[in-house]
């Protein structure tokens, strides 16, 4: 099991696509069941309505009309039970309303758009998958290295995440492609941060959620200890928080309080 | 150049290819205009390539990520199976493909076949030895112990005729497709649930059977059986067919990696199955008009058996493949 995928395009050029985890798929599926269930629902009150409606009307017409809209809506709950998914990831490309909401598509393994046959395929067994609340998937997608379940092995698709990693998003959900390059802090220089440094800061403080605590303790000091004490503001508390606080004061500087668009091209492991 | 030269020079480029990619929304090219769409594959290319440069300046991450992101958008446009208009696509299925697939797979068949066959002699036999037997063959929700001896197939009928046609025929036939779909699904465990779908009806049906000849019965039971069932078990086999299709090609791949035969293996099965979907339909159609219907017993089970041989003739006749030797049909072939 891995995040990404790398796919060989005829260019030559090995694209990169991001692997929907277990977590998301697992979310937009409840959201599809939701939906489901809101489909059934609404049959529900259709035939119930129609029930109540109908006693007004001669008996043996209402008699036959009911009995041929009950058949139609067996046939619709028929329709929903397995057409669903199929209907809508072969209309939508590879995604349901659930898929939507989560930003991931399905897709051919090699890349391309998915196959209506392929479509069908992982539909079909999707009721094996979902045996045990999703379980049988769920073991799948945990021991294929693409996150697959046994509908999407035997269809040959994978579901891939379309949402941009976006550590900026933070400051600039707007931002354009290729903003991100102008330099992100115009007032760097009264601070007396060394440009590389800002980045390295920059590029710890954008993606700090990502570390787990111990490392944030291990990497924090190294980073900013050696700036401090160049400017003499050394704290007496070394904490996680006090430092980070320190940081976070610093890039303000650097930005001219005002949140520009952050950038980096180290990361932080790297220096680590 | 310099990584800042270069995201200067290209960043038109991008928006461009990237506005054209937005506009075509949920992959559906047939949003963009013809200019568009010779330009989307004019730029895809050069941004394929410029996601490979931007790697080698290694520039900033995130402008790498969404460089990336746009190219694999494009690419997904560009790159696609031909679809074809879904009306001529399944009448052209219909009308050879589907016939040569299952001639193709024969195989399967046979041996779907010889599981029920076995099993349904098993639970006859076994059933007519010792009337008891009939209770570990079938669920217990079909109470086999009222059916007694005073019962006749008017009786039967005549239960059906309660429900009402319309849902009735509905209900059949949304069961007997799950039933099809799940026999075809469940080939997934190498092949043991299809088994174990075909082995639990054909032992249902060989205990009914037997249940009824005990008391004398086994005309009126064929009679109300027959219309519909031979068609119904013939499609159910069929579907089983896909499933050993498909849980074979995963248990025995051969020369192939294990996943590219399951691949190939699930392509011929679904289309296996989902042929089997007209064929319900006529069974069930006859299951809840003409089974139930007031018409005599063997007027009814000779049409059964005609619908029946028709699909049979239909699946071994229609669609011939084209001779190796000889010239080429104007059909053509794969």
């Amino acid at each position: 099991m891995q995040d990404f995928d790398i796919i060989e395009t005829p260019e030559n050029v090995g694209l990169q696509r991001r692997l929907a985890g277990i977590g998301s798929r697992f979310l937009a599926g409840l959201l599809d069941s939701l939906i489901i269930a809101l489909m059934y629902l609404i049959l529900f009150v259709i035939l119930l309505s129609l029930g109540l409606l109908s006693t007004g009307l001669d008996a043996n017409l209402a008699d036959t009309a009911g009995m041929v809209l009950f058949a139609v809506l067996i046939l619709v709950a028929f329709l929903i039970y397995w057409g669903y998914f199929v209907l809508f990831e072969a209309w939508l490309n590879g995604q349901t309303p659930g898929k939507r909401c989560l930003k991931i598509r399905v897709v051919q393994q090699e890349g391309a758009a998915v196959a209506l046959d392929a479509i069908v395929v992982r539909n079909l067994l999707r009721v094996v998958d979902m045996q045990g609340g999703y379980a049988v998937a769920g073991v799948s997608m945990f021991v294929t290295r693409k996150i697959q379940r046994l509908g999407d092995l035997a269809a040959g698709t994978v579901v891939i995440s379309e949402e941009i990693q976006d550590y900026a998003a933070q400051y600039d959900k707007k931002q354009k492609l290729y903003d991100s390059v102008a330099p992100a802090a115009p007032h760097l220089a009264s601070t007396g941060i060394k440009p590389e440094e800002y980045r390295l800061l920059q590029n710890y403080w954008l993606r700090r959620h990502e570390l787990d605590l111990d490392a944030r303790k291990r990497l924090l000091p190294n980073l900013i200890g050696p700036i401090l004490e160049r400017m003499g503001t050394v704290p007496e508390n070394q904490s996680l928080a006090t430092l980070e606080k320190h940081l976070d004061e610093l890039m303000r500087q650097a930005r001219g309080t005002d949140s520009t668009v952050p950038s980096g091209e180290t990361t932080t492991e790297e220096q680590a | 150049m310099t990584p800042a030269r270069f995201l200067e020079s290209r960043r038109t480029t991008w928006d461009r290819l990237e506005a054209i990619v937005t506009k075509a929304t949920q992959g559906k090219l047939g949003n963009l205009t013809e200019d568009e769409l010779r330009e989307l594959t004019r730029l895809y290319p050069t941004v394929a390539v410029d996601v490979a440069r931007a790697r080698m300046y290694k520039i900033d991450p995130l402008i790498q990520q969404r460089l990336n992101q746009l190219a694999i958008a494009a690419h997904g446009l560009l790159y696609r199976r031909k679809s074809k208009p879904l009306l001529p696509a399944v009448w052209g299925f219909f009308r050879r493909d589907y016939p040569r697939l299952f001639r193709r797979l024969w195989p399967y068949m046979a041996l779907a076949t010889a599981i029920f066959a076995v099993s349904l002699m098993g639970a006859y036999v076994a059933t007519r030895l010792a009337p008891a037997n009939a209770y570990v063959f079938v669920p217990h929700g079909l109470d086999v112990g009222d059916s007694g001896p005073e019962v006749t197939s008017e009786d039967v009928s005549e239960r059906f005729r309660q429900i009402p046609k319309p849902p009735m025929a509905a209900g059949i036939i949304s069961n007997n497709i799950s039933v099809a779909l799940h026999a075809f699904a469940l080939g997934i465990t190498a092949g043991v649930g299809t088994c174990y779908v075909v082995l639990a009806n054909a032992m249902m049906l060989g205990a009914f059977a037997a249940h009824f000849a005990n008391h004398g019965l086994s005309y009126p039971f064929w009679s109300f059986i027959a219309p519909h069932g031979v068609l119904e078990i013939f499609a159910i086999l069929v579907a089983a067919a896909a499933g050993l299709r498909l849980g074979l090609s995963l248990a025995i791949p051969g020369s192939l990696t294990r996943s590219a035969s399951l691949r190939s293996g699930a392509r011929d099965a679904v289309l296996l199955v989902l042929g089997t979907v007209p064929m319900f339909i006529i069974a069930g159609l006859i299951e809840g008009f003409i089974t139930p219907a007031y018409i005599p017993g063997i007027i009814k089970i000779i049409l059964g058996i005609t619908v029946a041989a028709l699909v049979i003739t239909y699946l071994l006749v229609v669609g011939a493949e084209p001779k190796v030797s000889g010239q080429p049909t104007a059909g053509g072939s794969t």
